[in-house]
């Protein structure tokens, strides 16, 4: 169905080709005068949680972080379990982007501009939290090495300084990478709009793409160079931000195996959020052919596995407490277990080994509306993991005298729940504005998009593009 | 698939017998042309293995025992990764492997022979011989109080169920994969049976995880009782897939070299093959690095003396050698598409990576035994031949008058045309 | 010939003849011919890149993976820099005990920054090579190659072409069996020179950007007798009371609170006095040591250890006067009143009590140990300087029979 389009050139009708499906498929998204009601909804909802956000962080920079429920024990409450939390949501889209192009996986071009959305939005809000609760927020460029007035630099031997160079690169290339696979899209929407106004911005974002073959070919090259590199990226910055516990000497914190199982995890619950963003906007946003069930399956396969890792390491972490023989690590672990926020505990096991078990069956990972379920699940339980590590090892480590309890404030709450504002409305901008579907992408693995040029009278077959 | 009905076709050689061949016109069947082989090594393997016995002090002398050792977890990586990568290409439906996907079910085979091979290892733990693993003495735990909490791990009882459990599951995984593949073989692409081998994948590669982790664990980590590392499976872990693919890319090009598989294993397959010897050097560094970083990080004293063995006097240098050997030279040799695509280039680093890892094992277990620095000696070598030896006999009795390549399989005709990015 | 009606457009030169096909096998094929016929200076144009046309097109591989692997090696080398400078050469500073070099804690900034500037060199590298931005193109005139992006593929041959024959070029394409072939006029509408607005923008960010250098110049090099600008007061004038200032919320008005009339904290008891004070209930000094204490080898090693710390620095370590702030004040010149010879007869008849409290109080010039040294410490050092002074003063009667022996 093509869109009679009014353009300055007066172009003729739009084809009705499959590639023509596609680009209008995607377009007619940004072009349509008003976005579906269900986006005022969810906007209106996001909104509202982006004005928490920004009042409760108001809130704790003007009286301090006390206004959080951070107290001794407990110095690192809430902000970095929802840092961790958001940059392991980030991970997923690297992966659909940049891994499953290396694995030749082509089912990821439905859905990679939108993972890679994500990502940029999940690390903009996991961002927000180092810079707050540093205590001093006017004070976030002592991070970098910067020259100051104190001729001091910072110091490169914690691994919180690494976390700003890797979450920094890492916001940095998955920019990068996201905007440079955006140009051709940005080029069809110059190609396809209307207004003056749009013309000139999505004219100037596409740089003056054309499409030729020869800038194709350079274009593939860096591609595959972004990925390449955003491949060892992605593993690396959820290990280092595991290097923020596991260099410690807590117990429940150091421990070899973090940087891998949080890596593991992070994949987990980005793949859960993907899934969770995937099936209202296939909904909403008329894409269930271009998402399919068959896309949205895959996810949740790549789920249980990558819940199994986590599984995995959860085991990995019990057996050695067991057999280090190490009296204070094998109290943190019964603790976590029998202690005082085994709530917490049970919680993170239901959700995350438990729940995802259900995708065993193909029945339950073909249902869109368990997938989405699943998916809010596994989220839930990735947020527990995360404050099980953190809060119950500080509430109970190797003195008894120095034990605690950590009750969060509302403010907590707030902050956690404001951030998903954040999120929210730059993914609803983006779903509006952006192109949502990498066009060009999608278009490059459809049978029509292949070229046969030997092909005249042998039967099909060869033309080499695997799974 | 229209084309894919006649898998193979057979072509009447001058003795009447009919060898199968591929549409393509590949010979797919290893004949009587290896015996020679087979004999030659199972014979330099017996006779190297006899060395390292007499030089090693016997049978329970702690040379013999520890360049044992050390030669064994090398062979069984080999196994096991064969294990691993048939379960895993089963898993993800891959298409690119299924052409050489069979004389990956052929090496993983080998799990058999390792399980033999153990029994010099075994017996001194079961008769309370310490000559390798202090822990094995039976009052042990009575004089080292401090960790006697774990002593119900290493009761004899259960380290035997617990061999039981790797080596009868890994056996058992490789012979299904294989006997179905082979089943499959006589159909015309019978797309239950690969149905059937990809959920059998999925639970078969928890049990692999677990598997290889806690067999890891039993031979290499209880070496030093008091010390542990949760991540010292996974890093085990990654030395059987590089070693593993090393041997799949040595065997396709020595069957190639047999006039085997000719055009059927293209530079297309090499370059697979050779990125994922090239990205599990990574993760290998990635691994190892990790578990040094952190230990050296936290300083903590019961983590950090396994560390300081390896890190004075000329274990420093072994280290040193080990890191700039097994990361920075595959790395950058391996990095360029030239490298991966051509046979005799590939060939290189695939022994080469062979080898490294070999030293990495002499580098987890020799410095229990030589403490004052690294001591390589004719034991180590001898053993490390004579276990390469049986592996190569044992794989080429395994190979005989199997075809080379699942003929059965749907997807055959997709793999044989797959073309890289 | 110019002809006052005709545009500038409708007069400019040809820039090249453009074919346009419906499907990726058609261009395939279309390019093979061309790139067979000879032609350098031509391009083809799709919406998405087509497997197999590079090979079609004779494209060469491009240089842009060497590229990033420059920017990779200096990455690389930037943090090694600028983590060894800063930590361990411009501004050492110890922590945990690590050394001010740490290899292993520097590993993760290394690869953090090598693949930086790679992923910059890639994305920089690739727009450069391919001339972006390029904000006007001839074919930006041609209504049909909108569809470019869409859902056409496109065949450019550059009339600058050193093979260029419009009539054997037009054939050849036709032979190629395209939907559609036009000319493509070179663009004489668009204006070549950047707008204004964008020069003003440019200029106006270049000076921006010097910006920040000032501040960090400005850092390094100026001082200043003001303080610092407060953003927040209470984090910087803390409302917490400090010792001495006033507190109008109690009666005596001060911040520091005293002890409580008639109350003794715990284990501030000091019951004992001559312990405590070396005194007898009398206030008498005493002459022996308090009864709670073990005088054993061990009181006289502590006595030792704590005599070395606090009391050899002024009396030296044979309690003769003569320590290293005697001899440094010797030398400094200037009214120095020595510190007593403590092997003087006046201090070998003091009884033990009077010396505990010149440990306690001082004397003349010797300030007051007492917040340095525990009493039962104090007494250890009374039993060494006994020591030292039966050293110092011995007879030979004083020796045992097996050291007399050894004098002979």
């Amino acid at each position: 169905m093509s869109t009679a389009s009014t353009n300055p050139f007066n172009s003729p009708l739009r084809g009705d080709n499959a590639f023509a499906r596609i680009t209008d498929n995607v377009s007619r998204i940004m072009e349509a005068p008003r976005p579906p009601l269900a986006w005022y909804i969810a906007m209106a909802f996001a909104l509202g949680l982006l004005t928490l956000f920004g009042a409760s962080l108001g809130y704790v920079v003007w009286e301090g972080i006390g206004a959080w429920g951070h107290i001794h024990p407990v110095a690192w409450g809430f902000p970095i379990v929802n840092f961790v939390f958001w940059v392991g949501i980030g991970h997923a889209g690297t992966l659909i982007s940049a891994i499953l192009f290396l694995l030749r996986q082509n089912w990821r071009t439905a859905i990679n501009r939108f993972a890679e959305a994500m990502t940029i939005f999940a690390v903009i809000c996991a961002a927000v939290f180092p810079g707050v609760h540093i205590g001093r927020p006017w004070l976030p460029y002592w991070m970098f090495p910067i020259p100051n007035q104190m001729g001091m630099w910072p110091q490169f031997r914690s691994p919180l300084e690494w976390d700003i160079f890797a979450v920094g690169t890492y916001a940095t290339v998955s920019l990068l990478f996201w905007y440079m696979g955006m140009i051709p899209d940005f080029a069809t929407f110059r190609d396809r709009a209307t207004g003056t106004v749009r013309r000139l911005v999505y004219g100037m974002l596409a740089m003056g793409w054309r499409g030729s073959s020869r800038q194709w070919h350079r274009y593939e090259r860096a591609y595959l160079l972004l990925a390449a590199l955003a491949t060892p990226l992605v593993l690396s910055v959820h290990s280092v931000v595991s290097f923020d516990f596991a260099t410690s000497q807590l117990p429940g914190w150091h421990t070899t195996i973090f940087p891998p199982y949080f890596v593991a995890g992070a994949i987990f619950g980005g793949f859960a959020m993907v899934v969770v963003l995937a099936v209202p906007a296939r909904q909403f946003f008329g894409l269930k052919r271009i998402i399919t069930i068959k896309h949205l399956e895959l996810m949740a396969k790549v789920i249980l596995g990558t819940g199994m890792l986590v599984g995995y390491a959860y085991a990995m972490e019990m057996f050695v407490a067991w057999y280090s023989g190490a009296m204070f690590e094998q109290f943190a672990f019964l603790n976590r277990a029998f202690g005082n926020f085994s709530w917490a505990y049970w919680t993170m096991i239901f959700c995350n080994v438990m729940a995802p078990q259900v995708f065993w069956f193909k029945a339950m990972r073909t249902n869109v509306w368990v997938i989405w379920v699943v998916g809010i699940i596994v989220n839930v339980g990735m947020w527990f993991e995360r404050f099980v590590i953190i809060c119950t090892s500080l509430t109970r480590d190797f003195l008894p005298a120095n034990w605690g309890a950590f009750i969060p404030s509302p403010v907590d709450y707030a902050t956690l729940a404001g951030s998903f504002g954040l999120f929210f409305t730059l993914f609803l901008l983006f779903c509006r504005y952006l192109p949502m579907v990498a066009m060009a992408e999608v278009k490059a693995f459809i049978p029509e998009g292949h070229a046969h040029p030997d092909d005249h009278g042998h039967s099909h077959g060869a033309h080499g593009h695997s799974h | 698939m229209a084309s894919d009905e006649k898998k193979t076709k057979k072509s009447s050689g001058a003795e009447g017998s009919s060898v199968p061949k591929l549409p393509n016109g590949d010979s797919i069947r290893l004949g009587k042309e290896a015996d020679g082989l087979r004999k030659g090594a199972l014979g330099v393997g017996i006779v190297a293995l006899a060395g390292a016995v007499v030089l090693g002090g016997g049978p329970y002398g702690k040379q013999f025992q520890h360049s044992y050792l050390t030669a064994y977890m090398w062979g069984l990586s080999i196994a096991v990764g064969a294990v691993w990568w048939v379960t895993v290409q089963h898993l993800f439906g891959a298409r690119w492997s299924i052409v050489v996907r069979r004389v990956g079910e052929l090496l993983a085979q080998l799990v058999v022979v390792m399980a033999v091979l153990a029994l010099p290892l075994l017996i001194p733990i079961f008769v309370g011989n310490d000559v390798l693993y202090p822990w094995a003495e039976h009052h042990y735990f009575e004089h080292h109080a401090y960790i006697a909490s774990k002593a119900p791990w290493f009761s004899p009882a259960f380290f035997a169920g617990r061999m039981v459990f790797y080596f009868g599951f890994w056996v058992l995984l490789a012979k299904y994969f294989l006997g179905q593949s082979r089943r499959q073989d006589t159909t015309s692409g019978d797309v239950a049976l690969t149905k059937k081998l990809q959920s059998i994948s999925a639970p078969g590669m928890i049990l692999f995880a677990v598997s290889v982790t806690f067999c890891a664990i039993d031979f290499l980590m209880t070496l030093d009782p008091v010390w542990f590392s949760t991540i010292f499976g996974v890093y085990y872990f990654a030395t059987c897939v590089l070693t593993f693919n090393s041997t799949l890319a040595l065997s396709l090009m020595w069957l190639q070299s047999r006039g085997h598989l000719k055009s059927s294993v293209t530079a297309e397959h090499y370059h697979d093959i050779g990125k994922m010897m090239f990205a599990f050097t990574c993760f290998w560094t990635y691994i190892g690095f990790s578990q040094f970083m952190l230990i050296w990080y936290a300083n903590i004293p019961e983590e950090t003396h396994w560390f300081n063995d390896r890190f004075f006097g000329s274990w420093l240098n072994a280290t040193y050698f080990l890191s700039v050997a097994h990361f920075f030279i595959p790395f950058f040799g391996m990095m360029s598409r030239w490298m991966k695509r051509n046979t005799g280039r590939l060939r290189f680093w695939a022994l080469y990576i062979l080898a490294i890892c070999w030293f990495d094992m002499y580098w987890l277990v020799a410095p229990n035994l030589h403490k004052d620095g690294v001591a390589l000696t004719a034991a180590d070598f001898l053993a490390w031949i004579g276990i390469a030896g049986i592996l190569v006999s044992s794989a080429l009795t395994r190979a005989r008058d199997v075809n080379l390549v699942p003929t059965g399989d749907p997807r055959l005709t997709k793999s044989l045309a797959f073309e890289n990015i | 010939m110019s002809d006052p009606t005709t545009s500038p457009q409708e007069a400019a030169p040809l820039h090249g003849i453009l074919a346009e096909y419906e499907n990726p096998t058609a261009l395939v094929l279309a390019s093979r011919k061309v790139r067979d016929a000879g032609f350098s200076r031509w391009d083809t144009y799709t919406p998405f890149p087509i497997h197999g046309i590079d090979k079609a097109m004779g494209i060469k591989m491009t240089i842009l993976p060497w590229i990033v692997m420059c920017a990779a090696l200096i990455g690389l080398g930037t943090a090694v820099w600028l983590q060894w400078w800063t930590n361990a050469v411009n501004y050492p500073w110890i922590i945990s005990g690590k050394p001010f070099w740490s290899w292993p804690a520097n590993v993760p900034i290394w690869f953090e920054l090598t693949v930086l500037f790679s992923a910059f060199a890639a994305l920089a590298g690739m727009l450069v090579l391919n001339n972006l931005p390029q904000p006007s193109h001839p074919l930006d005139l041609k209504e049909r190659f909108a569809r470019a992006s869409d859902d056409r593929f496109f065949l450019l041959i550059q009339a600058s072409d050193p093979k260029f024959d419009e009539a054997e070029i037009r054939q050849l394409l036709a032979e190629t069996t395209p939907v559609f072939i036009e000319d493509v006029a070179e663009d004489r509408v668009t204006s070549d020179k950047i707008p204004r607005a964008l020069i003003y923008v440019g200029v106006l960010a270049a000076f921006a950007s010097l910006v920040p250098f000032a501040f960090f110049a400005k850092a390094r090099n100026a001082t200043t007798e003001t303080g610092r600008f407060q953003l927040v007061w209470d984090m910087d004038f803390s409302p917490a009371y400090k010792p001495q200032e006033t507190n109008p919320l109690f009666e005596d008005k001060r911040a520091t609170r005293q002890t409580p009339v008639g109350t003794v904290a715990q284990g501030e008891l000091r019951a004992d006095d001559h312990l405590y004070l070396g005194k007898t209930k009398a206030g008498t000094f005493v002459s022996a040591m308090p009864k709670g204490l073990t005088v054993d080898a061990d009181m006289m090693a502590l006595g030792k250890a704590q005599f070395g710390i606090y009391c050899a620095p002024c009396h030296g370590l044979l309690g003769d006067g003569n320590g290293m702030v005697h001899k440094r004040a010797e030398t400094l010149g200037g009214g120095w009143v020595p510190p007593s010879n403590l092997h003087q007869e006046y201090i070998r008849q003091m009884p033990a009590g009077q010396l505990f409290d010149t440990i306690t109080n001082g004397v003349r010039n010797m300030p007051s140990y007492a917040a340095q040294i525990e009493p039962e410490e104090r007494w250890a050092i009374i039993l060494y300087v006994r020591a030292l002074q039966k050293s110092q003063g011995a007879s030979v009667a004083d020796l045992s029979e097996a050291d007399r022996a050894q004098l002979k």
